[in-house]
């Protein structure tokens, strides 16, 4: 009676023993199979300043309060132009820079005096809200040198970016965190 | 008067046929004259690599230090304290993210999605825990995981929930996973990290509907212990099956159990197994019987909620962006609806044909099919096999930390007086 | 029990001012963390309601400042508010900041509080009494099962909801088409769509009259004023006639009784691109709204206009579809005629510039307005009219453009062969007969294909081409020995369909508009003017009788069983005689 009692004790531990083994087998297994895919980088999120629309999910799908999205200017390509229509809204009059007549909700774009005719436009990140109203006047009517990006100083690099999620137009992309940001380049067609 | 309004609406109607992204340098870069320099676009770097190794390397020294405190230390105090610091560092420091539940989801897409590869720290993050769980059962529940973190420390009023209630409520959980696997496999949605009800207050930042569920949640943590651990954690699963195959072994006491019962409303989880009583005589004859019935039920089960899982195809691959936009797409030009979305616009201006985007839909439909059988298959085991497994006798004698459902919180230790009497002798033990 | 009850006073006692004062402390911050959060709830109603309000107001004081452009003390609100909302929203952002961290401090403080108050005051382990050991662990199990299947039962009828949802089934073959199309012999009695059955310009009937006189009323069995003008031209199926008409308000179909000439009905198709409070739609005076004619299958109209609109209307005026493909970017204005194959509605839909790559060829179920099939199409704007014949034993869809002529499966949508021989603004619809297509490079010349081909065939499948001239307008017609060219200014030409040699060349000294149409052994022309000049189809020249009907016509006839019915540009006319009826 003991020696069977033993017995299946035993055969039942060997049972154990061999599902667990297997268990570690698999987990060995899958790890190795991570690891021959390996990317040595982490992934962070940005967005295709080509593909983007400029919808305004930036500014409001960001779990941060403050989105991380804002507005960037490649200098290189814009036109530095007296009125920009990134800047200003369509049909302003009288054509000056009062509140009224500029495109941006928060007054995060800044414009600033170069030289006859020529005006710097920077961003002020502190003020962007990442709404997009500026990059569709860039991009519809002017060179399209303000497009919007995620910032990493800020982005928390969430494992599904709430914002990707709702992007009608899926210009999110996963890109390796060495080179985490797409920006527009001259003379594209 | 020429207005510049009208200028500009000439100039949009050209320039709008051509879409929002396709910019072309319409003015001419300008020539500064006096000595002006292009500033540069800042480009602020995210965390570096560093720091994943760091978390990494703390993630196993936590869970080592988890496993010595359960098993070896067994200090109720000590785990409280290691559990408040894995709560502050990969909880408020790490905001949570990414966690070994929701690296659930990468490893799943990378298996599926060729494309995609796990990085290293969330590989680790994944099979470290499970790796651990297969030795010393669920330790990383009690004292590295942030979310049983918080949920443990607002208990403040534990009510014990009936074992039959726990059994049917825990199967939410099976759902979940199945459900999150399935989003996961098929490039849909991380569904875990959407839903992730207390990353928000990690955070201090979020969603406003997944806080209110993490408020809430954490209201019902006050009275019901660890509510997302028992019964909504898919991470959970994993490890309650790989706990039950655990070489070590979280006990109450290692010395013997005299049944004296004074464990019994220690463990707020409801893990602690009662010793079993013999059944009536009768009931013997009528449990082989349901038995019986029950593992016939089973396949017949897994084939029926798989087939439903499958069926379903046209509702769950609507989680999928693309399918939502051939959906709409196609609602649009059969004229049932009047407006258009920001998707379907976006996507008519890209030229790209409709049929393409039908029958990229119609690809995912399919792996959802395929997928559906799996979901299903896999709830029906699982229901399958729970009522089995609750309709079994087994045999105990003692009073048992259940072996996949103790979370190693460590409260019970103080309850037990042969564990009392242990620590006294080990701290009069003669030098 | 009185030295119990000493005996846990005695212990309260010692416990109690520690006891006391982590429980006020839990107290104060429970009431602190929910201010707070109250202050939160209320911050971000606020927000929502601030924010709604200050776009709204916003708004309409810029709309008041556009009208008033000197009101200065407009613009000085406009921009004191605008200055208010930055600053409530910078203010708002940095409470949410700070507010979070205090919730937090708080929330942390009261709960370090009450673990404080529940370690001093232990409460001792009591298990309860159990009553009836026995049953108990079989009802647990009992219910753990009924539990099990409740939530199974939870799940089903959850998934049964969500999969009576919404079916939307857009796999190509899967789409609701209709069963129900008219059979060849049926299209072959009637005069379906432009140029007729096949689009090939031949009147299926010799019995047509060949004299009238519009204005003393010979011949004429009845004339029908037409409610809107258009382009074009009239379209018979058994005892109905239908044209389309339209202008910068309205866009319609109308349906007259072929024999006694009544307006029957007129089916208006709502488009979203004539709001009477925008920007009136500009087209060319020419072109007009309804150039495109329609087409029938015998159990329903389908019409498409200038502005991209198509409808679909039943014999008896119902409105059964309509779509919206968008404002077709043509330069003369869109006015490629429908064609129809079985259920399928097909529409040459080409527009843009060479480089826009935005033209394409779609099928529409002609029950549902569904898109069956829809293929892209290499070339820019056209104006010419696509033609469904049956070529041997398979049916070709063949359309011209610049610089393709291009057959396609017209079920299928699929590309059958390609030739590269046009150039320009191509509107003459291309022909068939006896194994070659004839299409038309305007104004340069006549080119005859192969229509056996397969894929790009412009090396092997041209048979001849004359290029002498070709018409820009009007497209040719042929009754497989002869091919006869109409050029909008007068010049008729005939060619051998067999090597090209062309056999006569008369200068009719008449402007047309209209296509030639084959009768029999007769070519009918029809002049701006509205004469109808019946000439002999043979290798000379003759002239046989010329109709006046006293109207301008720019739309093609139609012929029927003893019946012409000719569209003035005020009035359909029904031409017949009296015995036929």
């Amino acid at each position: 009676m003991m020696s069977e009692n033993k017995k299946n004790i035993n055969r039942r531990h060997f049972l154990k023993d061999g599902v667990w083994a297997t268990c570690l087998a698999g987990l060995a297994g899958l790890g190795g199979f991570l690891l021959s895919k390996l990317k040595k980088n982490n992934t962070v999120w940005q967005i295709d300043p080509y593909v983007c629309v400029a919808c305004g999910n930036c500014a409001t799908y960001c779990v941060l309060e403050d989105s991380a999205v804002k507005c960037v200017q490649v200098y290189e390509i814009c036109g530095y132009c007296d009125i920009c229509t990134g800047y200003l809204e369509p049909e302003v009059n009288p054509p000056d820079t009062g509140a009224e007549n500029e495109l941006c909700p928060t007054g995060a774009l800044k414009r600033v005096f170069v030289e006859d005719p020529y005006f710097e436009y920077n961003v002020d990140e502190s003020l962007c809200n990442g709404c997009g109203k500026c990059v569709k006047g860039c991009t519809v009517f002017g060179n399209g040198s303000l497009f919007l990006q995620v910032r990493h100083d800020r982005c928390l690099n969430c494992n599904e970016c709430s914002i990707a999620a709702a992007c009608p137009s899926q210009a999110y992309k996963r890109v390796p965190a060495n080179e985490p940001y797409l920006l527009k380049k001259m003379d594209h067609a | 008067m020429i207005r510049i309004g009208y200028i500009i609406i000439g100039i949009a109607v050209l320039c709008l046929s051509s879409g929002v992204a396709s910019a072309l340098e319409r003015f001419p870069p300008p020539e500064f004259e006096s000595g002006y320099e292009f500033p540069s676009t800042t480009t602020p770097h995210p965390q570096q690599d560093i720091y994943e190794y760091i978390d990494t390397f703390v993630l196993l020294a936590a869970l080592g230090i988890s496993s010595y405190l359960v098993l070896k230390k067994r200090s109720r105090r000590a785990i409280f304290i290691l559990m408040v610091f894995s709560l502050l560092y990969f909880g408020f420091w790490r905001k949570g993210c990414v966690c070994p539940i929701g690296a659930t989801q990468n490893i799943v897409l990378s298996i599926f999605d060729h494309s995609y590869a796990v990085p290293v720290a969330i590989a680790f993050f994944f099979l470290l825990p499970l790796v651990f769980a297969l030795f010393f059962g669920r330790v990383f529940c009690a004292a590295v995981c942030p979310l049983g973190a918080i949920q443990d420390l607002v208990l403040l009023r534990p009510v014990s929930v009936p074992n039959w209630l726990e059994s049917g409520l825990r199967m939410f959980a099976y759902v979940y996973l199945a459900a999150a696997v399935l989003f996961a496999a098929t490039g849909s949605a991380f569904l875990i990290c959407r839903y992730d009800p207390f990353v928000a207050f990690f955070r201090l930042n979020g969603n406003l509907n997944v806080l209110i569920i993490g408020t809430c949640l954490l209201l019902i943590s006050v009275f019901i212990g660890r509510p997302y651990c028992r019964f909504i954690c898919p991470y959970g699963i994993l490890l309650r099956q790989l706990s039950r195959l655990s070489k070590w072994r979280v006990t109450i006491t290692p010395d013997e159990c005299i049944q004296c019962r004074l464990c019994e409303d220690s463990c707020p989880y409801g893990a602690i197994r009662r010793p079993s009583v013999n059944w009536p005589a009768t009931e013997y004859g009528r449990g082989k019987k349901r038995l019986a019935v029950l593992l016939v039920l089973l396949p017949i089960l897994m084939i029926l909620c798989g087939w439903s899982g499958s069926s379903l195809r046209k509702v769950t691959s609507r989680m999928h962006p693309t399918v939502r936009l051939a959906e709409r797409i196609y609602l649009e030009d059969a004229g049932k609806v009047e407006d258009t979305t920001d998707a379907s616009l976006a996507f008519r201006a890209t030229g790209k044909e409709t049929g393409t985007l039908y029958e990229e839909a119609l690809n995912i439909r399919a792996n959802f099919g395929l997928g559906g059988w799996f979901f299903g298959g896999f709830v029906g085991l699982m229901i399958g096999l729970k009522l089995i497994t609750v309709s079994i006798w087994r045999q105990r004698t003692d009073y048992e930390a259940g072996r996949a459902s103790c979370l190693a919180c460590g409260r019970c230790f103080r309850y037990c007086p042969m564990e009392r009497a242990r620590l006294k002798k080990t701290k009069e033990a003669p030098v | 029990m009185e030295s119990n009850s000493d005996k846990t006073s005695q212990i309260n006692e010692v416990t109690s001012p520690w006891y006391r004062s982590a429980v006020t402390t839990a107290i104060v911050c429970a009431v602190f963390s929910l201010i707070v959060l109250t202050l939160f709830v209320i911050n971000y109603i606020q927000f929502r309601i601030i924010n709604t309000n200050w776009e709204i107001q916003s708004l309409n004081l810029k709309k008041e400042f556009g009208q008033n452009l000197d009101d200065e003390q407009l613009l000085s609100k406009i921009r004191q508010l605008d200055l208010e909302f930055r600053q409530y929203r910078i203010r708002r952002l940095d409470f949410s900041r700070k507010g979070g961290y205090l919730l937090l401090g708080s929330v942390v403080i009261m709960l370090i509080a009450i673990k404080s108050a529940d370690t001093f005051k232990k409460k001792l382990p009591a298990p309860q009494v159990l009553s009836n050991k026995d049953n108990e662990q079989l009802l647990h199990a009992k219910f753990a099962r009924w539990a099990v299947a409740a939530g199974l039962a939870v799940l089903g009828s959850g998934a049964l909801i969500l999969a009576m949802g919404t079916d939307i089934d857009f796999g190509r073959t899967k789409v609701l088409i209709s069963t129900s199309y008219p059979s060849l012999e049926q299209i072959n009695k009637n005069w379906p769509g432009f140029r007729g059955p096949e689009g090939l310009g031949i009147s299926a009937y010799t019995n047509v009259p060949d004299s009238w006189n519009g204005k003393s009323n010979e011949g004429i069995l009845w004339k029908t004023k037409i409610p809107l003008q258009g382009n074009n031209s009239p379209v018979v199926w058994e005892d109905r006639v239908f044209l389309s008409g339209g202008n910068q308000n309205e866009l319609k179909v109308f349906c007259f009784n072929a024999i006694s000439g009544k307006l029957l009905w007129a089916g208006e198709i709502a488009s979203p691109h004539l709001k009477s409070d925008e920007e009136p739609f500009e087209v060319m005076e020419d072109t007009g709204f309804a150039s495109p004619t329609v087409v029938t299958d015998g159990r329903r109209v389908y019409a498409i206009f200038v502005t991209g609109d198509i409808g679909s209307f039943d014999f008896n005026g119902k409105s059964v579809w309509t779509r919206s493909l968008g404002i077709p970017d043509s330069s003369y204005g869109y006015a490629s005629s429908l064609a129809i194959y079985r259920n399928l509605v097909l529409i040459q839909f080409d527009q843009g510039g060479p480089e826009d790559g935005i033209s394409r060829m779609i099928a529409l179920d002609g029950l549902t307005g569904q898109t069956v099939w829809e293929t892209k199409r290499p070339v820019p704007n056209s104006w010419s009219s696509p033609i469904v014949t049956k070529i041997g034993d398979q049916f070709q869809l063949i359309t011209c453009g610049d610089p393709w002529v291009i057959a396609y499966d017209p079920a299928k949508g699929t590309e059958l062969w390609r030739v590269k021989c046009l150039y320009g603004d191509v509107a003459p619809s291309p022909v068939y007969a006896n194994g070659l297509i004839f299409a038309v490079e305007p104004d340069a010349r006549l080119i005859a294909i192969r229509a056996d081909g397969q894929g790009d065939v412009t090396e092997t499948h041209i048979a001849w081409d004359n290029d002498e001239w070709g018409p820009n307008i009007c497209s040719p017609v042929s009754n497989g020995e002869l091919v006869f060219l109409l050029a909008s200014e007068g010049l008729l030409a005939c060619y051998k369909n067999s090597d090209g040699t062309k056999l006569y060349e008369h200068d009719l000294r008449e402007n047309f508009m209209a296509s030639p149409s084959l009768v029999g052994d007769k070519l009918y022309l029809l002049t701006e003017k509205g004469v109808m000049l019946i000439i002999q189809a043979g290798p000379e020249y003759k002239e046989l009788t010329k109709c006046e009907l006293g109207e301008k016509c720019y739309a093609s006839p139609a012929f029927v069983d003893g019946r012409i019915y000719i569209r003035g540009l005020e009035n359909l006319y029904c031409i017949g005689n009296n015995a036929s009826e």
